[in-house]
């Protein structure tokens, strides 16, 4: 490759999306402040997939390394996380985005619900842009990202071994039990909310 | 240290509570069976000395329904002579030990030293309801997803599996599962269910807890009825 990137003329215009949904959920979490005298949001981490791993992407799904591709076939140049305090404000988070004019749902998985068989939980949503852009949108709690982040890192120590089953499971264990910890969390705080 | 005695035979009964009471327990002697069962609904033992021979409801059944209600507190048969076969089926429907008339004092002291030294633990079996699967190795609750309970969420759990034909008060809980401990009130009962409740919508399951409060709690599946709660 040349110097020029694969994202062409149009990167600015995503630092645009990423900026005009930063400030949506800025302007969200005053609200909420203001409501409740509690901020749901933890962290609202954003990025563009880097140049590398987007081409890596290409070739894996078999696409031509274009411009074309990457910002209309893939779906995940766009990538932002939202980490919440408790799962019923992963939930509001979603709601608020649904009901937003200026993005269209292309795709929702919910991964709380439905926990990946690894033990992996979030939700997920592609969203389309006015501009025409894709994104791709995290929410999840402090304890799902404390997990993903963690198994994420042990993941490059992992060596394929006769422990990879035990590791596995013991992995999906912990992710069994934060998960359990949400859950409680989000119960009491329930029972304080209606005090 | 805290034994029931179910004896029907009147001087034997007064008997073997004083002898129990010189070694320092505490005893609550009863007459039949159908008596000791609602003594052992109402509290908790550390042991359970059972005749089987007895009106109204005689030892095995009496047996039988704790066992069936998971009330795990060790029992000590009294049976007849050498009737192999009454201490074999009271052994199988899970008596931890039994002793058979005419016994000596001084053996029935040692059998219930015996029974209490051993703990009952927890009962090493996967219960199921409908959907929903309790495995007691690794303590997580599992239907579509699975979590993690804690000992109290778990053992309240195996309680309500146990349990699915009856609602079961919060005393009977505060009693049963928390043993009487001094600091579960009736909100630790009632944060527990809401625990569960909320740890079995997150498995996906559609079986639900009934019950409001302070009041009395039933594990229902999601077509029974669904009023009355959340």
């Amino acid at each position: 490759m040349t110097g020029q990137s694969i994202y062409g003329s149009y990167r600015e215009e995503m630092e645009q999306c990423i900026d005009e949904m930063e400030r949506h959920i800025s302007a969200l979490r005053e609200e909420l402040k203001k409501q409740r005298g509690m901020d749901p949001v933890e962290h609202f981490l954003s990025r563009i997939k880097s140049e590398e791993s987007i081409l890596e992407k290409c070739d894996r799904k078999g696409l031509p390394r274009t411009t074309e591709s990457v910002l209309f076939q893939i779906h995940d140049a766009i990538g932002i996380r939202i980490i919440l305090s408790f799962i019923s404000d992963v939930y509001l988070i979603r709601d608020d985005l649904a009901g937003m004019p200026e993005y269209e749902i292309v795709e929702e998985k919910d991964y709380i619900r439905n926990a990946k068989p690894n033990g992996y939980r979030s939700y997920h949503m592609i969203l389309k842009t006015r501009q025409g852009f894709f994104m791709e949108v995290q929410l999840r709690t402090i304890s799902m990202d404390t997990w993903a982040a963690l198994e994420h890192h042990l993941k490059y120590k992992r060596k394929i071994g006769k422990n990879e089953q035990l590791i596995v499971s013991e992995l999906k264990r912990c992710a069994d039990e934060l998960a359990s910890t949400d859950i409680s969390m989000q119960t009491i705080r329930d029972m304080i909310f209606e005090e | 240290m805290k034994l029931l005695l179910a004896e029907d035979t009147k001087d034997l009964n007064r008997a073997v509570t004083m002898m129990l009471e010189h070694e320092g327990y505490e005893v609550e002697p009863v007459y039949d069976g159908a008596e000791a069962m609602e003594h052992i609904e109402k509290s908790s033992y550390d042991g359970i000395i059972l005749d089987i021979m007895m009106p109204k409801k005689d030892g095995m059944e009496v047996l039988r329904e704790l066992r069936s209600r998971h009330i795990l507190t060790p029992v000590l048969m009294l049976t007849a002579k050498t009737e192999i076969d009454d201490r074999v089926a009271g052994l199988d429907a899970g008596a931890d030990d039994y002793l058979s008339k005419p016994f000596s004092m001084k053996e029935l002291m040692a059998r219930v030293r015996s029974m209490i030294r051993r703990s009952a633990g927890f009962g090493e079996q996967t219960l199921r309801y409908e959907d929903i699967f309790l495995d007691a190795e690794k303590f997580a609750l599992t239907a579509g997803n699975s979590v993690r309970l804690s000992i109290k969420e778990f053992e309240l759990m195996q309680m309500l599996i146990a349990n699915t034909d009856r609602e079961l008060s919060t005393e009977y809980l505060l009693e049963h599962v928390w043993n009487g401990e001094t600091e579960a009130q009736e909100d630790t009962v009632w944060l527990y269910i809401s625990y569960l409740r909320g740890k079995l919508k997150s498995v996906g399951t559609s079986v639900q807890i009934t019950g409001a409060k302070g009041g009395a709690f039933q594990l229902v599946s999601g077509s029974e009825k669904s009023g009355g709660d959340q």
